[in-house]
Parts: structure tokens; C-alpha cells; sequence
């Protein structure tokens, strides 16, 4: 940690190259951020108004609070696995501490996602949903989300150097928990006997922890607070003790 | 204060690369393989058993042919590759130039790249701030720093590399082929600048193909032979030795 923090101006150049290499060539640019979570909005909304319908009062800001998340965590993991592969020019010919690649990548997420709050606010506006002191633990949850991704990231950017399958493995994955998360459905239609999947899927905590002070108003309930913390920490202890076991393999097979 | 007797220590130090074609690249066949207990893999060893040490301020030249280890020598020394087997100890600050490109992004401009290199470094941005312009100024890329360095030549790219590397003076400058690709004003330069550091106590590590660079450069030379050392002693007769060598073979 103390090496990591020496490196900090490196971390933030980092993550600067990748929000400009992100948005280099489009014209909107950082816009993009912002408007992708609204029209994904549009069409989930537009879709289980009339095609599916749920009982969830005020469906959009549920929705879109499920997306930015999404959005944040599979982008994340999908980053993190190639920000060594993608920087190998840089760490094979330099000593630097590798885990500062996936650190910047989980930190370029972190930006997109506090963008997104942007948007998120004036639908908040827009249709009127109260916005209570609640959305204070907001900074908390972010944090929480940020720290569980990294955990997952670290554990997963040299598996990717090692195996080059684990992209596309992850790939599928992601589609799997994007269905297991309640991201765009209420709980309360998940039926009896997969209710469990749902339960003790541990991105469903850390989504709820998210949630709930922006749809709901509410301070997460300390139960659910604790669980998200205990898989938060388990994410953040596996991920960093898989990255220091590998560290020191990675340039041989980048 | 005496400084410490050594400033470069290797210790046995051993180097294996699996190779590429024997690689496993995929999980089922990783776990097919492990579950055969079958999971060996072709190994060349890129260097065996080198032991040495480098005292503060010396310069030493490192010879042999394509293949002989010189590129893994100077990894391990610059602490990017960790030895597999034996210890490397390495005290104080390197900067390694490690053959062209060293530490670029090739979609940043030669500014950006000043900075991104030198934080690689371990430098922090106010360091690099106060000797941003020196380190244009003696790469000769005024008209060039805002453009990406995809466009650089190798020559430009060396130029860039060494400007940032001897921008402060290091503990172990380390040089993979670097000086073979400027043209003779910067090799001039660079020779100037090696000088002036080993005034300053630096050591200089330098591998290159051209046995008259080592023997301008260097008092001692190290001759690899397939991971091995083949020779280790003043330049002047470690080269011959190697000469010799490579006119027979």
C-alpha cells in the first residue's frame, strides 16, 4: 500500500489515458456516459411497461439505478482483464507495481459511474421521486461497489494473462449474473425455488447497498450492510492475495 | 559515509521462459493436462547460474550473441523479470532503457509520454515538472513532442527514452542497444552524459552488438554464451576473448 501511494501521480495519469483514449474518437465524447444508462432506461422501460409488466412504482429510476450499476461493475471486469495484456509494453520494460493497472482502470470506472449521476439526478427531478437524506450513504455504497470490483479485478487481470479463454469465459458470465442480479426486475418475481440463486448471488448485496438510498430513500438495513461489507472484503482480500501470488509470473507470459 | 561494496548482486540467478508453442493457453486444456498430471512444459533456460557484482561506479559491457541472454540479464537487473531460481539484489534507483519504445504509449504524444515514462520511473509529477523542458531540450524534439510517438522514428523513440531515463541521475543506468540506433551527434551526446554520471558515481550497464561501443564505454565486459558466463574481466580482454570467438564459430 505504502509502495501503491508513491505511485499515485502514475495512478491518476493512468486513468486519464484511459478516459481520453475512451472518448478519443467520438464525437459526443463524455456525453456518452451520461446517455447510454438514459436510453437504456428508455428501452427497458418501454419494454416492461407493455411487454412484461412488474408492480414496481416508479420503474425508471429503479431501472436506471440498476443499470449504472451494471454498467460500472461488468465494464470494470471487462477492463481490468485487459489492462495487463493491454500494458504489458509498459511494465516489461520498466519495474512498476502491475496492480496499478487494474487499481486506474477500476478508478476510470469510478468516474463513468459518478458521471452517470448526473442523469440519474434529473430523472430523479424529473419524475418527482423524493430524494431524502438517505442519498448522503450514497458516497459509502459507491465506495463499497468500487473496492468489491477491484477485488474481482485484481483476482481476474492475470488470470486473463494466463489464460486467454478467461475473457470470453467471464463474458458469458457476466450475461449469467446480469440475469441472477435483480437489475431490472423486481425480487418479488423471482419464483419460490430460485429465490436462493438470487439471495446469495453476492453482486445482488453490493447492487442492493447501492440502491437503496437513491429508489428507496432509505439507510440499508444493517443486515444487508453486513453482508455486503463481508463479501466486499472477501472480494478485496482473494483478489489482492491472487494478484501478489501471480505478480511476479505475469511478464513471462504477456 | 562508505556506500554499500556492491551495488549490483546476482547470486546464481536462473531465467526460464516456457515456450510459446508449449504454452497452455486455454483452461480446459490447462485442466485436462493438470489432471493427467501431465503439465510439462519445454523450458529454456534464458540464463543459468549467473553470479556477479558490480560495484558502484563501474561500467560494464555486456557481450554475446542473439539469444545469449543479454535482454534477460539486464531484465533481472532492472527488476522487471524476477529470477526463477537464486537472488538479485539491486540497491538504489535504475533507470532501464530496454530496447526501443521503452515505456510508451504509442497513441500519447512525446509530452504525455515524458510523463507517463518518468511516473513509471517511480518519479512524481512535480519532479518531472521542473525538468520537462530540459529533458525536450536534450532529445532534440522540439518541433515533435505534441505529435503521437507512433510517428517517432526508432532513432526518435531512443532519443525520447534516454532524454527521460538520464534526466536525473541514477544509482544503475542500464542500456539495451539503445546507443545503436541514434545518429552520431546523440550518440556523442549520450556518450557525454554516460561520462558525466560515472563522475557522479554511477554504474553503467550496457549491452549492445557493437563490440567497439563496449570497449569505448566500458572498463569491464561480461560475455554471455547461452545463459552462461563465458568471461568476466577488463573489456579489453574479455573482447578479444569474444572476437576470437565469433570469427571461428
Amino acid at each position: 500500500m505504502i509502495r501503491l501511494f508513491r505511485y499515485r501521480d502514475l495512478i491518476w495519469t493512468l486513468v486519464a489515458r484511459d478516459l481520453k483514449v475512451r472518448y478519443r474518437r467520438s464525437a459526443i465524447g463524455f456525453l456518452w456516459t451520461m446517455l447510454q444508462p438514459l436510453l437504456m432506461m428508455v428501452v427497458l422501460t418501454a419494454v416492461f411497461s407493455t411487454l412484461f409488466r412488474f408492480d414496481v412504482p416508479n420503474y425508471p429510476v429503479y431501472a436506471l439505478a440498476g443499470i449504472m450499476f451494471w454498467n460500472f461493475f461488468s465494464q470494470s471486469i471487462t477492463a481490468s482483464m485487459n489492462s495487463l495484456r493491454g500494458n504489458a509494453q509498459l511494465f516489461t520494460k520498466v519495474p512498476v507495481p502491475k496492480e496499478v493497472f487494474p487499481i486506474a482502470t477500476v478508478i476510470a470506472g469510478v468516474i463513468n459511474l459518478l458521471l452517470a449521476l448526473v442523469p440519474l439526478f434529473a430523472i430523479l427531478g424529473l419524475t418527482g421521486h423524493p430524494i431524502r437524506p438517505s442519498i448522503l450513504f450514497l458516497p459509502v455504497a459507491i465506495l463499497l461497489a468500487s473496492l468489491f470490483t477491484l477485488g474481482a479485478g485484481l483476482l481476474l487481470s492475470p488470470l486473463a494473462v494466463f489464460f486467454h479463454d478467461i475473457v470470453e469465459t467471464v463474458g458469458v458470465l457476466l450475461t449469467l449474473f446480469m440475469y441472477l442480479t435483480p437489475i431490472f426486475y423486481p425480487m418479488s418475481i423471482v419464483p419460490e425455488r430460485f429465490v436462493w440463486a438470487v439471495r446469495f448471488n453476492p453482486i445482488r448485496s453490493v447492487l442492493e447497498v447501492f440502491r437503496d438510498p437513491i429508489y428507496y430513500g432509505k439507510i440499508p438495513p444493517a443486515s444487508h450492510l453486513t453482508v455486503a461489507i463481508v463479501f466486499t472484503a472477501l472480494a478485496v482480500a482473494v483478489g489482492a492475495a491472487a494478484f501478489r501470488k501471480s505478480t511476479d509470473r505475469i511478464p513471462f507470459y504477456v | 559515509m562508505s556506500g554499500p561494496p556492491e551495488v549490483i548482486a546476482l547470486d546464481d540467478v536462473s531465467v526460464c521462459y516456457r515456450l510459446a508453442k508449449q504454452r497452455i493457453p486455454s483452461l480446459k486444456e490447462y485442466a485436462i493436462h493438470w489432471m493427467k498430471g501431465a503439465l510439462a512444459y519445454e523450458q529454456l533456460w534464458a540464463l543459468q547460474e549467473v553470479s556477479l557484482s558490480v560495484a558502484p561506479g563501474e561500467s560494464v559491457g555486456i557481450v554475446g550473441r542473439n539469444g545469449a541472454g543479454k535482454s534477460t540479464l539486464l531484465k533481472v537487473i532492472s527488476r522487471v523479470l524476477k529470477p526463477t531460481r537464486g537472488s538479485a539484489d539491486v540497491g538504489g534507483s535504475v533507470a532501464p532503457i530496454l530496447e526501443l519504445g521503452t515505456g510508451f504509449d504509442h497513441e500519447l504524444t512525446g509530452y504525455e509520454n515524458i510523463y507517463l515514462n518518468a511516473l513509471l520511473l517511480g518519479h512524481t509529477r512535480k519532479e518531472i515538472d521542473e525538468k520537462v523542458d530540459s529533458i525536450i531540450e536534450f532529445s532534440g524534439l522540439e518541433e515533435f513532442i505534441l505529435s503521437p510517438v507512433r510517428n517517432y522514428s526508432s532513432g526518435m523513440l531512443a532519443r525520447l527514452g534516454f532524454a527521460i531515463a538520464t534526466a536525473w541521475v541514477p544509482d544503475v543506468l542500464i542500456l539495451d542497444e539503445v546507443l545503436s540506433v541514434g545518429d552520431a551527434r546523440f550518440l556523442r551526446r549520450c556518450e557525454a552524459q554516460m561520462q558525466r554520471f560515472q563522475t557522479e558515481g554511477s554504474t553503467l550497464l550496457l549491452a549492445s552488438h557493437s563490440v567497439e561501443a563496449v570497449r569505448e564505454n566500458c572498463e569491464r565486459a561480461i560475455w554471455l554464451e547461452r545463459g552462461r558466463v563465458e568471461a568476466d574481466g577488463p573489456s579489453g580482454d574479455v573482447l578479444d576473448q569474444y572476437m576470437r570467438f565469433s570469427e571461428s564459430g
